[in-house]
């Protein structure tokens, strides 16, 4: 596979309750100043890229809310993509946007610009939820904006849902997600809310004023999400992704979970060259302030033992349905990775896993606890 | 040898013995003021922090008396616990006197009589002190008349302190002095010296503190071990005068220090008498006894490559710790540790906190438990102190455990409670008598084992502070023993083994069950969690499996946060310990264990 580039626009509306990313709220000349550090940092990369992240065919947009940035403003940070780094000639772009800012004009606009997958932030359709959530739109707007995007003609609409809410019911969270599908969308990400600790929700959290929904119901809400979705023809491939067929999942996301390497642009975004990771300044003001001094924002960066890789490889892969090639990693990493077959064998019987030849695939009872497949099956 | 006087402190726990032997020490200048700190004869930061004496400590000090004479008081601290109780008589043995503190609010306490005893039996003139009278709440007639009538020692005699503040420690020098024998002895008889403690140190080998009591000792000259019969030669003896002073001979009545190129306290007996290898005396000093562990557990290092460590800190430790023991262990749970004997739990807890301290260890301790007789059928004769060796039950006649008399001493009313907690406790002969109006001792005759579980800490509870609690050994007796197993998945695991009695057993399996259901995290599959004699389950708990573990969005490509996230993970599952496929976090080691002593 070739490589990506994500490009984090850290800018919303109002800064959601769960919300841990970079994001800020910033007025037009704010947003301004942004697109020119973006495109400055672009030209400080330029075609000094290392080879791993020469032919990028997968260009993402996303944040924050990168629909807040005008089109014109996109179309300058693609053309200074285009011009000063190495990307394939016709890249796949998307780009996530907030229903509110879904017109007509915004989407013709986006189309003109090439974008190709357009990911809404819908979170719910149901009114209660989305106040629980903060979000500024109404259940009506998130219907008008898939449908705008529909109409508009890209080659793939994505509906972001979020799920688990404290009280929410498998009753409740059907009717959502019945409601998503009944706009006819190319593509679904369903997010069940983590409450992060910095943040709103982990403050009320902290202060006994929001309880978690309990794990056992997390976990039951999680299968349902898998068993109705898969039935309604729409097949998961990851932890909280489902397609309407395979060209529709996301190219771009898929990078991070098979390990291809990626190039993030932008406050926070993290870079991966197959032995290397980086990643950016978190707030907008370091970040820009380096780019300013000429320097390539990076805050920080490691190298890869083969050992990490293979940890990482693995624990990558088990989130998604196709799970772990051992001899594809084994290829990949130059390292067997050791896995230790007492667990696997456990692993199998509890009905989380299931192998087939050197694959691996977790189940969907598996894939509710893969962060502790990796873990427990490396030795 | 007139001017000599050899005495000791002796008094219940916090009655204020330190501060007193403190401002003895001021008093007679032994050390500038500005060497000087709080509680200077304890020298263990343990012994400081927690105002208690473990090791016995000794010092000469130079006084000037109204007679115009110049004295030499030697002051030798006894430790103030029931555990170090062989330690206590050795120091009595030293002494030809003692003054006997009694806090002037607090009365006489349990200890309190329980030292006048031992004084007694050691024949050592008293000099009651009644100390603390700056306090409020001090009651100086009412302590007065439990002298009298609880100790029958004349209260007229007392001398009344507040070591606090300074206040009559010239009267109690002067007592010290007028009241109390110089030592007998003949300077020219065959050597008879009893050691008392023995420190080390880590230049000279075995510093042995000795109170000579017939002869000489003289640098250069062999001197022979009498119980151990080794022999040694002497090179330096001197006084204590919170430094070693070197001088050229210990006379009869001289208390002191000995080096003599000893490696190990171990090598040693404390009790044992010195004399001289080629003029020996015909005997040995009378009242030694080997000091025996009574209490067990098993110690291991939380991580196993700490293994070696703990083995060095142990080596040295027993340098200057005679009385405990300790032999190599394996727990297939824990891996290698060592099987340590105590003289009791605050022996335990003191050796505990001296290896994390002194040594820098993470350790892991098995329940504590007593020594077992077992008669097994072919005839044969057990003593058994680690589960793990518990036999066979189809193979056992009969099984005894130790029984000891507590002692146990409060105001009135809190006498039912307390009866309750001994009845719960399997105490039998329970008796009580009034002390003085409002105060009462109950002795009980309960199995050690019952006390080794936060029996105190529960009489404290009770009490409300104001119980005070202290015991002897008595005798074995028979008692209906069992093995009770916890099981993990139906695996056995062997650290938490136990050894009980059958009344008990159900109690102690289920909160076994129910510590490990609250501290072993939830994993993938299902855990039973068993109590169980033999093949008979007595006690159960499971803990569900997790079902939901995974982060819903791998956001921008952040993998390293998540990566680094299982990385610590899987560290932390070194740490944890594999019983089947079942992982136990070394916590729940910890709280289950820790529970029984310290709730």
């Amino acid at each position: 596979m070739l490589p990506g580039v994500y490009l984090h626009v850290p800018f919303c509306a109002t800064v959601c309750p769960y919300c841990d990313f970079a994001v800020l709220v910033g007025d037009g000349d704010r947003r301004e100043r942004f697109v020119a550090s973006l495109i400055r940092e672009i030209e400080l990369w330029g075609t000094a890229t290392t080879p791993e992240l020469v032919g990028a065919d997968t260009i993402y947009f996303g944040g924050g809310t990168p629909s807040m940035l005008a089109p014109e403003q996109l179309g300058r940070i693609l053309e200074a993509l285009r011009a000063r780094l190495p990307v394939a000639r016709e890249p796949w772009i998307s780009l996530e946007a907030n229903p509110e800012d879904v017109t007509v004009e915004s989407a013709r606009a986006w189309s003109d610009l090439g974008i190709r997958t357009l990911s809404l932030g819908v979170q719910s359709f149901d009114r209660k939820a989305l106040e629980f959530l903060g979000r500024v739109h109404d259940p009506d707007a998130g219907r008008r904006a898939v449908e705008l995007a529909l109409e508009a003609g890209f080659d793939s609409v994505s509906i972001d849902l979020i799920y688990g809410l404290p009280g929410q019911d498998e009753a409740a969270w059907r009717a959502d997600l019945e409601a998503a599908l009944a706009l006819g969308p190319d593509h679904l990400s369903c997010y069940q809310l983590t409450v992060h600790r910095k943040t709103v929700f982990g403050v009320r959290k902290r202060r006994g004023e929001l309880v978690e929904m309990p794990d056992d119901q997390q976990a039951e809400l999680f299968l349902f999400t898998h068993r109705f979705l898969n039935d309604a023809g729409f097949q998961g491939y990851e932890v909280s992704n489902f397609a309407r067929a395979p060209e529709h999942r996301s190219r771009h996301n898929m990078k991070y979970w098979n390990h291809t390497p990626y190039l993030g642009l932008g406050p926070s975004a993290h870079s991966y060259s197959g032995r290397r990771r980086w990643w950016n300044h978190r707030s907008v003001g370091p970040w820009e302030r380096a780019i300013e001094a000429g320097e390539r924002p990076v805050q920080e960066s490691e190298e890869l033992s083969d050992r990490q890789l293979a940890l990482e490889s693995v624990m990558l892969k088990m989130r998604t349905y196709a799970g772990v090639d051992l001899a594809e990693t084994r290829g990949e990493v130059g390292l067997d990775p050791a896995i230790d077959r007492a667990v696997l064998e456990r692993l199998i019987a509890g009905d989380l896993v299931v192998r087939a030849g050197s694959v691996i695939r977790p189940t969907v009872r598996g894939l509710a606890v893969a962060d502790t497949l990796a873990r427990d099956l490396l030795s | 040898m007139d001017n000599v006087r050899n005495f000791c402190i002796i008094a219940h726990i916090d009655h204020g013995k330190s501060t007193l032997a403190d401002r003895l020490i001021q008093a007679c200048n032994a050390v500038e003021e500005r060497k000087f700190r709080d509680q200077i004869l304890d020298q263990m930061d343990i012994e400081r922090e927690r105002g208690i004496t473990i090791k016995s400590n000794t010092v000469t000090l130079l006084y000037d008396a109204q007679d115009g004479e110049r004295y030499k008081l030697n002051l030798i601290d006894t430790p103030g616990h029931v555990d170090f109780s062989h330690e206590v008589r050795r120091s009595l043995m030293s002494c030809e006197g003692a003054l006997l503190v009694v806090d002037a609010s607090q009365g006489v306490e349990a200890q309190t009589v329980a030292n006048l005893y031992l004084a007694l039996e050691y024949d050592l003139e008293l000099v009651p002190v009644i100390n603390k009278i700056d306090l409020p709440s001090a009651d100086i007639d009412r302590v007065a008349e439990e002298i009298d009538e609880d100790l029958g020692l004349d209260p007229f005699e007392a001398v009344q302190t507040s070591a606090k503040n300074g206040v009559g420690i010239d009267n109690v020098l002067e007592a010290i002095v007028t009241k109390l024998p110089a030592p007998q002895g003949d300077p020219a008889a065959p050597l008879q010296a009893l050691i008392f403690d023995a420190q080390y140190d880590a230049y000279r080998g075995v510093v042995l503190l000795v109170r000579v009591k017939e002869g000489t000792l003289r640098p250069g000259r062999k001197i022979q071990l009498m119980h151990t019969e080794k022999e040694y030669d002497v090179e330096e003896v001197g006084l204590l005068q919170l430094e070693r002073k070197k001088d050229d001979k210990l006379e009869a009545g001289a208390v002191g220090y000995v080096i003599a190129g000893i490696k190990a306290v171990r090598d040693i007996a404390i009790g044992d008498t010195i004399t001289e290898a080629d003029n020996a005396a015909a005997e040995p000093l009378p009242g030694y006894k080997e000091a025996k562990p009574v209490v067990f557990s098993s110690i291991y290092p939380m991580s196993t490559d700490d293994y070696e460590d703990l083995t060095k800190a142990l080596d040295k430790l027993a340098l200057n710790d005679a009385a405990i023991t300790y032999e190599k262990d394996s727990s297939s749970a824990l891996g290698f540790g060592f099987r340590c004997g105590f003289l009791g739990l605050l022996h335990l807890d003191v050796v505990q906190e001296r290896l994390k301290r002194e040594y820098g260890l993470s350790l892991l301790l098995s329940a504590p438990s007593v020594k077992y007789r077992v008669l097994l059928e072919d005839g044969e004769e057990l003593e058994v102190e680690n589960p793990m060796f518990f036999p066979d039950p189809a193979n056992i006649a009969t099984t005894w455990e130790p029984f000891i008399k507590a002692a146990i001493m409060m105001p009135e009313r809190y006498i039912g409670a307390v009866m309750d907690l001994c009845r719960e406790r399997r105490g039998v002969n329970t008796t009580f008598s009034y002390l003085a109006v409002g105060r009462v001792e109950l002795t009980s005759e309960m199995p050690l084992a019952e006390v080794l579980f936060d029996f105190y800490d529960k009489l404290k509870t009770i009490t409300q502070g104001y119980g005070s609690f202290d015991y002897e050994l008595l005798d074995y007796r028979e008692s209906d023993l069992v093995k009770v197993d916890i099981l993990v998945n139906s695996e056995p695991v062997d650290a938490l083994a136990q050894l009980v009695h059958r009344d008990k057993a159900r109690q102690r399996a289920l909160h076994y069950c129910e510590k490990l259901a609250e501290t072993i995290p939830k994993q993938q599959f299902k855990i039973a969690i068993q109590g169980a004699i033999g093949g008979k389950i007595i006690a159960r708990s499971t803990i569900g499996a997790f079902r939901k573990d995974v982060t819903a969005k791998c956001y921008g490509g952040d993998i390293t946060r998540k990566r680094k996230l299982l990385e610590k993970q899987r560290e932390g599952k070194k740490r944890m310990k594999m019983v089947g496929a079942v992982e136990i976090p070394q916590a729940a080691f910890v709280a289950v264990l820790k529970s029984e002593t310290d709730k």
